[in-house]
C-alpha cells in the first residue's frame, strides 16, 4: 500500500503541487487576517467595557447596570468563598446528565424515524403537537413530578435538546440522498456497516447542527428549571442576587453561564471539525473562491 | 428504507444461453405520476448480453434507459415481464453487478481508498488481499498519490474515475453505467473513454452502458441499442464491426465507424422526425 502523500505522476502531480502552494499562500493571508479581525474585535469590546465602567455612577445608577470593576470584584469574592463554585457545580451537573441523554435519545428516534416509514407515518403528527408547546411551560410540572432538586432541571433540559436533536436528525434522514444507500446495498453493504459508514456519516451535517443549536438551550433549560424552584445553581444565585438588587452578582451569574456555553459549544465544534474534516476542505475553498 | 434482503430466486436453467449473463425477457415498465397518469416507460424490452460483452444503450432523455438499468439491479421491480441474471430471476436487489451512478456519488465522508475499498468485503478479501486490490484499482484508475484525498478534492475526471474503478474493484461479473461521462467537458470524457476501454481491454467484465452520444455509443461498443422515446422499445440493434483495441483520439477514421454511425444516424434521423410531429 503507498502512502505517500505527495502526488505521484504527470498531470496530477502538477495539480497537487498548484494547490499545496495555494494553500500555503492562503495560510498566510488568513493568518494576517485573523490578526486584523482579532485586533479589532478587542477594541470593540474593550471599548464598550470602558464605557460602561465610564457610565456606572455617572450617567446611570450603578445598582442598575452595576459596573465592569464591580462585577470583576463580585466574582472574585464569589469564587473564594466556595458559593459560586458549588452553584455551577450544581447547573453543571444537570446540564452534564441532561444533555447528552437528550442529544443522544433525540438522535436515535429521529434515526429510527427516518429509517421505518410506519414509525414516521404513526408519530410524526404527535412529535409535532408536542413540539408545540412551549417547552418551558413544562417546567413547573417537572418540579411537581421530581422535586426541587436537580432531577427536575435535568428533565427540563433533556426535554429541550431532545426536540432539537430529534428535528435536525429526523430533517437529515429525509434528506438523505437515497442513491447512497442503493450504491451501499449493492456493493452487499447492510446492517452495521450501512447504518454507521453510510447513513451515518451522511447525515452528520445535520446531528452537528442540532448538538450545536442545542448547547444554549440546554443552559436555558437548567436555568429555567433553577428559576422556577431550587436551592442552589447559576439560576437560584441570579435570581436571589436580582431580588436583593446585588446587580453585580446577577452580572457575575450571567457571565459564568456565557462561559458554559462558550466551552461547549468549542467542544462540540471541536468535534465536529474532526468528524466533518471530510467537508471543511470544500467550505475553506468556498471562502477564498 | 426499506431493508430487504436480496432475494435472487432460482429460476429454470436454459443451458441453450448458457453464454448469456443477463437476459430481459418482455419487460414493461409503468409509473403512476399524479400529473400525467399512468406513464408508459419501459414497453416490451427483450435483450440478451452475453459475457465479457460491451454494451452500449442509446436513445432520446426520458426514454427509459436508465430505468433499464436500475430493474437489471435491482433497484426497481418491472411491471410485467422478467429480467434473469446468470440463469437466475432478479428478485430485490442484485448485488452481484456493480452500477456507476450519473453522478460519481463518491461517499464524500471517506477518502479516495476507502471509497474504491467499499465493496470488498472482508471475507472474500482478507487484509492483504484487500490492500493489494485497493493498491491496484487506484493505480489502474491514475490516482496513485491521492489515496488520502477526500472526493471533495478532486477534480470532476478524478472523482468520475475514481467512482467506476469503485464498481470495479470487487470484481461484478457486470458493470452497470449510467450515462457516467455526461457532465464532463469533451476532453476529459475523451481521456476517460479511452482509459475505460483499456480497463475493460484488460479485465473483459460485461459492461450495459447508457448514454446520449451517438459518437460515444459506437466508439465503445460491440454492440449498441437504440431506443425510442415513449414508450421506451428498442427500436434496433447495430453491430458495431470496428476492431480493438480502438484509438478514441482518431476513432472517426477507424474502419467501420462511419458504417456504424450512419447506420445509428439513420435511425435517428427518423426518430426525430416523429418527435418533431
Amino acid at each position: 500500500m503507498v502512502r505517500s502523500s505527495e502526488p505521484a505522476g504527470g498531470e496530477q502531480s502538477t495539480v497537487g503541487a498548484a494547490d499545496e502552494a495555494d494553500a500555503t499562500r492562503i495560510g498566510s493571508a488568513v493568518s494576517m487576517r485573523g490578526f486584523g479581525v482579532t485586533l479589532v474585535r478587542t477594541a470593540i469590546v474593550g471599548g464598550f467595557l470602558l464605557l460602561w465602567q465610564i457610565a456606572s455612577g455617572r450617567w446611570i445608577e450603578p445598582f442598575l447596570i452595576s459596573s465592569p470593576s464591580r462585577i470583576f470584584s463580585s466574582m472574585l469574592t464569589g469564587f473564594q468563598s466556595g458559593d459560586l463554585l458549588q452553584h455551577s457545580w450544581v447547573t453543571f451537573q444537570e446540564i452534564l446528565i441532561g444533555f447528552p441523554s437528550g442529544a443522544v435519545t433525540g438522535i436515535a428516534l429521529g434515526y429510527a424515524f427516518g429509517r421505518s416509514r410506519s414509525l414516521a407515518e404513526i408519530f410524526e403528527p404527535i412529535i409535532i403537537a408536542l413540539n408545540g408547546i412551549p417547552r418551558t411551560a413544562l417546567a413547573p410540572l417537572f418540579i411537581v413530578w421530581l422535586g426541587i432538586g436537580i432531577w427536575s432541571k435535568v428533565g427540563v433540559v433533556f426535554l429541550l435538546t431532545f426536540f432539537l436533536n430529534f428535528f435536525n436528525t429526523y430533517t437529515g434522514m429525509r434528506q438523505m440522498d437515497q442513491e447512497y444507500i442503493d450504491l451501499a446495498r449493492l456493493m452487499r453493504v447492510r446492517g452495521l456497516k450501512l447504518t454507521f459508514r453510510v447513513i451515518l456519516p451522511a447525515i452528520s451535517p445535520y446531528v452537528f447542527t442540532g448538538i450545536r443549536t442545542s448547547i444554549p438551550f440546554s443552559v436555558i433549560g437548567a436555568i429555567v428549571g433553577e428559576f422556577i424552584a431550587a436551592t442552589e445553581g447559576i439560576g437560584f444565585f441570579i435570581r436571589l442576587s436580582a431580588g436583593i438588587f446585588r446587580t453585580a452578582d446577577v452580572f457575575v451569574g450571567i457571565i459564568i453561564l456565557m462561559f458554559m456555553v462558550i466551552i461547549m459549544d468549542k467542544i462540540a465544534g471541536t468535534v465536529e471539525r474532526r468528524v466533518l474534516r471530510w467537508q471543511v476542505q470544500t467550505e475553506h475553498i468556498r471562502v477564498q473562491g | 428504507m426499506e431493508m430487504a434482503d436480496t432475494a435472487i430466486l432460482p429460476a429454470r436453467n436454459d443451458d441453450s444461453h448458457s453464454d448469456v449473463v443477463i437476459r430481459v425477457e418482455h419487460v414493461s415498465k409503468l409509473f403512476r405520476t399524479p400529473s400525467e397518469g399512468t406513464i408508459r416507460a419501459l414497453d416490451d424490452i427483450s435483450l440478451d448480453v452475453p459475457y465479457g460483452e460491451f454494451v452500449t444503450v442509446v436513445g432520446p432523455s426520458g426514454c427509459g434507459k436508465s430505468t433499464l438499468l436500475k430493474l437489471i439491479a435491482g433497484l426497481s421491480a418491472a411491471s410485467s415481464g422478467r429480467i434473469l441474471y446468470q440463469g437466475e430471476e432478479v428478485r430485490g436487489l442484485n448485488t452481484k453487478v456493480g452500477y456507476v451512478p450519473q453522478e460519481s456519488k463518491l461517499f464524500p465522508w471517506l477518502t479516495v481508498e476507502e471509497n474504491v475499498g467499499f465493496g470488498l468485503d472482508s471475507k472474500r478479501y482478507p487484509r492483504a488481499a484487500r490492500e493489494r486490490q485497493i493498491h491496484n484499482f487506484i493505480n489502474l484508475a491514475g490516482l496513485s498519490g491521492f489515496e488520502k484525498y477526500y472526493p471533495a478534492q478532486l477534480s470532476g475526471g478524478m472523482s468520475k474515475r475514481a467512482s467506476i474503478v469503485r464498481a470495479l474493484a470487487y470484481e461484478p461479473a457486470v458493470i452497470l453505467m449510467d450515462e457516467p461521462f455526461g457532465p464532463l467537458d469533451a476532453q476529459t470524457r475523451m481521456v476517460l473513454q479511452d482509459e475505460l476501454l483499456k480497463i475493460w481491454e484488460h479485465k473483459r467484465q460485461t459492461i450495459v452502458f447508457i448514454t446520449h452520444d451517438l459518437v460515444e455509443a459506437v466508439a465503445l461498443a460491440d454492440r449498441v441499442v437504440v431506443m425510442t422515446h415513449r414508450p421506451g422499445k428498442i427500436k434496433d440493434i447495430i453491430q458495431v464491426p470496428m476492431a480493438r483495441p480502438r484509438n478514441i483520439f482518431e476513432i472517426h477514421r477507424q474502419e467501420g465507424f462511419d458504417e456504424a454511425y450512419g447506420c445509428l444516424w439513420n435511425i435517428f434521423r427518423h426518430e426525430l422526425r416523429i418527435g418533431a410531429r
